[in-house]
Parts: C-alpha cells; sequence; structure tokens
C-alpha cells in the first residue's frame, strides 16, 4: 500500500528536488556561473595589472609636472578606469539579472505553461516546490553576489592611494558595488521574482515586476539609510572655498549670523571681492555641511542592508502565502 | 483502503470574488466507488476541468468539501495521478528527463518500469526533447508520468482531444490495462461520448456547473428507455428527459416510473443517447443527481 510511504521527510526528498532543479535551470546555472567566472577574472585583472599599471603611470605623471620630460602611460589610466567602471556596474546589475530570471524563468513561466500544477500533482507539496526554488537558488546567488562584492572591494583598495582620478568611497556605484548590499538585493530580487510570478502568472510581466521591486527596494534605502544615521554637521568660515567635509553629503550651504541655512550660491570664498559683497549682503557667517564622514560607511551600509533582507524575507512569505491560497483556500492560511 | 475513490459534498468553485455569476461548479454532489472508470461527460465550460483541479489539490473548493481516497485532496497527492488538458511538459527536457523528474518528485513511489513501457509503447526514442513531440506522443509523455507515480486515482483531464483515433485507441488500451492490473480508478473528462463507450462503467454528467446524471452506467441505461408511438399519448408519471413530436410521432427519452402505455415501443437507450437527451433537455432538478446517486451509491 503505498500510504506507507505518505510521511516522506524533508532530509530524505531534499536530494532528489535539487537534482531535479538543477536539470530544470541547467542553461541558468551556466549562464550565472559563466557570468561570476568572467567578472572574477576582471576584477582580478582590474585589482592587480591594470592598477599597477596606473600606479606607474599616476608616479610617471607626478614627475611629470616638475620635471622637463614628460613621458606617462596614459592608455594604463584610462584602461584602469574603464575596466573600473563596467565591472563596477556588471556587479551593481547582478541583482537585477538575478530578480528577471526568478520572474520569469523560475515561477512566471511555470505558472504560464500549465507546467507548475505538473509539479504540484507529482509527490511533492507546493510548498515544497517553493521552497526547494527559493533556497537553492538563493544558495547560488548569494555565493556569487557575495564573493564578486569582496573582490570588488579588494580591487578598489589595490591602488593604496596610488591613482589620483580613483573613485572615492562615497561615490555612487562604488559605495554600493563594495558593501553587502547587493546580496541582500540579489535575495530581495529573488524572492519578488518568485512572487511576481506567481501572483501574475506571466512570464514577462513578473520579470518587469521582479526588476521594479529590485529598483524600487534600492531607491528606498538609497534615500532612507543616510537620513537613518546620525550626520555630522561642520561649518567653515567664508574664507573656505565653499563647505567643508566630504562624503556623503545631505545639505549643505551658507550660515547666516541669526543661524538659518541658505543655499550655497556657489560663489567661492569671501577672499574675492564679489564674493564678499555678495556674503555680506545675505548676512551670511560661515559655510556649513552635513555628511556622513568615510567612519560611517559600515554603519550606513548595514542601515541599508537590513531592511532589504527583512523586505526579501516578507516578500518570500508572501510567496508561501499567496500559493497556499491558491492550491488550498482560504482555510488552509489561517 | 476506502471503497470510495472520490467523494463530493455541495463542492462548489466560484471564480473571481465579487460576481457571484461566475460559480464554474456549484452544489455537486455525488460518490465513486473505487476501481471504476468514471467518464465526466458535459459540454465546453461545463466544469469539467473544475471538478478535476478541485480533486486535484490544484484548486480550493469555495464552498463544500471533496474527499480523495478518504483524505483531503493535499494530504492525497502522492496516491493521485493527474493529467492536464493541455498535457503541460517541460518542452527543454527529454522525454528521459522528464521520466527522471517524475522518479526525483514521487520518491519512494515511483515505477520507472511502467513508465518507461508507457513511453516505449509508443515507439519514443526517450532522447527526443519535448519540445518536438506530436499532440500524440505528448500526451503519453504525460500519461507515462502519471502512471509511474503508480496512483490509485487517476484524474485525466480530456486525455484523447486532439489525437487521432489510432492514438486514442492505443492509449485507451494503456489506460484500461492500468486499470485492470492495479484496480485504479480512473476518472476521465471528454466532450466526446463516442470514445468513452464500452471503457466506462461510471458515468458523472456535468451541465452548467452542476450534475446532471450520476450513476453506474449500466444501471443508468437500465433504469431509461427510448420509446416511440403515437403523438398522443400520456407521458405524465414518468421522468421525461426529452421529448419531440415530428408529425403524428413522438420519440422520447424517458425514465419510467412505473408500466409504460402499451401504445408505445421501446428499448435501452446507448449511453450517447442518453447522455444527449440529458444535455439537450430542459434542466429538471427532479432529475438531478440526489436521486439517482443514492440509489447507485
Amino acid at each position: 500500500m503505498t500510504t506507507a510511504t505518505a510521511p516522506v521527510t524533508g532530509a530524505l526528498t531534499a536530494p532528489h528536488r535539487l537534482r531535479w532543479l538543477l536539470r530544470l535551470h541547467r542553461p541558468a546555472l551556466y549562464v550565472w556561473t559563466a557570468a561570476v567566472v568572467v567578472l572574477t577574472a576582471a576584477l582580478l585583472w582590474l585589482g592587480g595589472p591594470l592598477t599597477d599599471a596606473a600606479v606607474h603611470a599616476w608616479r610617471q605623471y607626478d614627475v611629470c609636472r616638475t620635471g622637463a620630460t614628460c613621458v606617462y602611460d596614459q592608455d594604463a589610466i584610462l584602461r584602469y578606469k574603464d575596466v573600473y567602471q563596467y565591472t563596477t556596474w556588471a556587479v551593481l546589475a547582478l541583482p537585477f539579472l538575478v530578480a528577471a530570471w526568478a520572474g520569469a524563468a523560475l515561477t512566471g513561466r511555470e505558472v504560464e505553461s500549465g507546467t507548475a500544477h505538473l509539479a504540484w500533482t507529482q509527490g511533492v507539496s507546493p510548498a515544497r516546490w517553493l521552497a526547494a526554488k527559493l533556497a537553492a537558488p538563493a544558495a547560488v546567488a548569494a555565493a556569487g553576489t557575495a564573493v564578486l562584492v569582496a573582490l570588488h572591494r579588494w580591487a578598489w583598495l589595490a591602488d593604496h592611494g596610488g591613482i589620483d582620478t580613483a573613485k572615492s568611497w562615497s561615490s555612487f556605484e562604488t559605495y554600493y558595488a563594495n558593501g553587502p548590499l547587493p546580496v541582500a538585493l540579489a535575495l530581495a530580487g529573488l524572492a519578488a521574482g518568485a512572487l511576481a510570478g506567481l501572483a501574475t502568472g506571466r512570464a514577462l510581466a513578473a520579470l518587469a515586476w521582479g526588476m521594479s521591486a529590485t529598483l524600487a527596494l534600492w531607491g528606498a534605502v538609497h534615500l532612507a539609510a543616510p537620513r537613518l544615521y546620525p550626520a555630522v554637521t561642520r561649518t567653515a568660515g567664508l574664507d573656505h572655498d565653499g563647505p567643508v567635509g566630504s562624503g556623503i553629503v545631505l545639505d549643505s550651504g551658507i550660515v547666516t549670523a541669526d543661524g538659518r541655512h541658505l543655499p550655497d550660491p556657489f560663489c567661492g570664498s569671501s577672499a574675492y571681492s564679489t564674493c564678499q559683497a555678495l556674503y555680506e549682503r545675505i548676512d551670511a557667517v560661515g559655510f556649513f555641511s552635513v555628511y556622513h564622514p568615510r567612519s560611517h560607511y559600515w554603519p550606513l551600509q548595514l542601515l541599508a542592508t537590513a531592511p532589504v533582507l527583512a523586505a526579501a524575507a516578507l516578500l518570500a512569505l508572501a510567496a508561501f502565502v499567496l500559493l497556499r491560497r491558491r492550491t488550498q483556500g482560504k482555510a488552509a492560511t489561517a | 483502503m476506502t471503497d470510495t475513490a472520490l467523494e463530493a459534498a455541495g463542492l462548489g468553485r466560484r471564480y473571481g470574488r465579487r460576481r457571484a455569476d461566475r460559480w464554474a461548479l456549484r452544489d455537486c454532489s455525488f460518490r465513486l466507488p473505487a476501481a471504476r472508470v468514471c467518464a465526466v461527460v458535459g459540454p465546453n465550460g461545463a466544469g469539467k476541468s473544475t471538478l478535476l483541479a478541485l480533486a486535484a489539490g490544484l484548486l480550493p473548493a469555495t464552498e463544500g468539501t471533496v474527499t480523495v481516497l478518504g483524505a483531503t485532496p493535499a494530504a492525497a497527492r502522492h496516491r493521485i495521478g493527474y493529467v492536464a488538458q493541455a498535457k503541460p511538459l517541460y518542452p527543454q527536457l527529454s522525454v528521459a528527463d522528464t521520466l527522471a523528474m517524475g522518479a526525483d518528485l514521487n520518491p519512494g513511489h515511483w515505477d520507472a518500469a511502467t513508465a518507461a513501457r508507457v513511453v516505449s509503447d509508443g515507439d519514443l526514442d526517450p532522447r527526443t526533447r519535448v519540445r518536438t513531440l506530436s499532440g500524440g506522443q505528448r500526451t503519453r509523455v504525460a500519461l507515462a508520468l502519471a502512471l509511474g507515480k503508480r496512483p490509485e486515482l487517476l484524474l485525466l483531464d480530456e486525455p484523447m482531444a486532439d489525437l487521432d483515433p489510432l492514438a486514442r485507441h492505443e492509449l485507451m488500451g494503456t489506460l484500461m490495462a492500468q486499470a485492470a492490473r492495479h484496480g485504479t480508478t480512473i476518472v476521465m473528462s471528454s466532450h466526446v461520448v463516442a470514445e468513452l463507450e464500452g471503457s466506462c462503467d461510471h458515468l458523472l454528467l456535468l451541465r452548467g456547473g452542476r450534475i446532471g446524471l450520476a450513476g453506474e452506467i449500466d444501471d443508468l441505461l437500465a433504469a431509461h428507455r427510448r420509446v416511440s408511438g403515437p403523438a398522443d399519448t400520456v407521458l405524465d408519471g414518468h421522468q421525461v428527459v426529452e421529448s419531440r413530436t415530428t408529425g403524428r410521432q413522438l420519440t422520447a427519452l424517458l425514465r419510467p416510473a412505473g408500466p409504460l402505455p402499451a401504445a408505445l415501443t421501446g428499448a435501452p437507450p446507448t449511453l450517447e443517447e442518453l447522455v444527449l437527451a440529458h444535455l439537450r433537455g430542459p434542466q429538471d432538478p427532479a432529475a438531478s443527481p440526489a436521486a439517482s446517486q443514492k440509489a447507485t451509491a
């Protein structure tokens, strides 16, 4: 009697489900592996030979400034900049790749073509089906993204200040590609795509929804995180060229005698008489800047990453609840 | 082992939330004993697919319950085989990979030999990609996947649609052999009655989301008469399913409640005549299953 096999444990069947999942999504795994390998190679190249050559070229250039001869390897500097830009944006694009795939191929196409019903009428419950579909890709996506983010950080640090035009820690793409946020975004994209696929039942719509949700999450934490952590306010005299303090600047401008903050007229130092006149007219006494210095990097990164991870968990939960309602009704979800 | 394969009590399913007129299935109550081959017939949109999806645990019931092999559809999942109307399969997999998937997703109760035999009976190369298969070959692979589970109950939604007569004959042979060998209960929907005659022993007729007729086919045929006689014959007291008067001649299909008027000559109808008469005739609450299905249960 086959009822004897009813209480099959998850542990016993997990390898089977994994093998089936692997077979089904083998092309996607190949593409992901290729992307990670290529980017790894590019980042190693960037952090090794390209950085060395660019640092060397900058040393030559510095000699140029003082000496008479002027020969420096400009190509090396430009090559470093190009490869840095491409690899940085590629790392940042990974979560969107995961979200698009999760929406289109992982669940959307299965519901659209009816193969989800095929899977659910095998011996595996829809919840187990979804659990396998989320867990295995989550591990693969998180591992790949984490490796690349770490490598990016290593490559960015490799010049030890030897490249004058290297991106600062606070420039948008460098700031995110160096931190843990892309890993969290990849997980959130996976969950968002999977949920969208189940909700819409259409691969193309789910692809768009998954990517949009990932972008929206990123935008939300980009705006919110710097405002959730106490920023540093610095003032400086009008004899400076402008507001002082570099990093992630939230607000900057002019302080007046009565303490009001006005926008920076971008005139410059009060050493110039025109600026001096301007500052006197608006009753300015100094520059101010509200910003996050480099020491705030990790708190800010964690403030952005934690909500995205929480969103990923909520999206995954929503996918399970939706699936349960679809197949077993509301009574079963209570 | 329970002796009831499928039982519905006040089963209903509505699509959408607000509009009350979108009931695909309503007030559906019947009992199908185990080891039967049951035909679910009815016109398109009668609720056949909805009923099968409810039984397969793919849809929740809006009201009422459906019990499969004595359990909820979700609890009986591993004991049910289901083939959807569109025969969904992963197009990128080969036939062999598809069967391997069946083995992986049905650990502990997968019959690889049966699945392989169903495929090889159709002269299918296991290395063929599913996307290149013809309609009949697809159906065969989908059926192999369902039979490989060694199901106690097999739910087939329009299994023979878009198949040529030869393929129909072959697949029906495969199914009947399975039913005979393992005592599998088979429930198959169809809107072509002719293909079910001779293979099925139980009938479930759906019409507009409700059950029009249910029972053992032999009992149903024996309980009905196709009669003809003079146009002025009084049929009062008998349950007339359908009647037609052509000139001075009356023909009717009815369920006699007692001895028929002597002026009538008649014989038991064929299954097709019975089904068509019920589908064409007025939707009569008295002809609805409550009475007939209790008698055969």
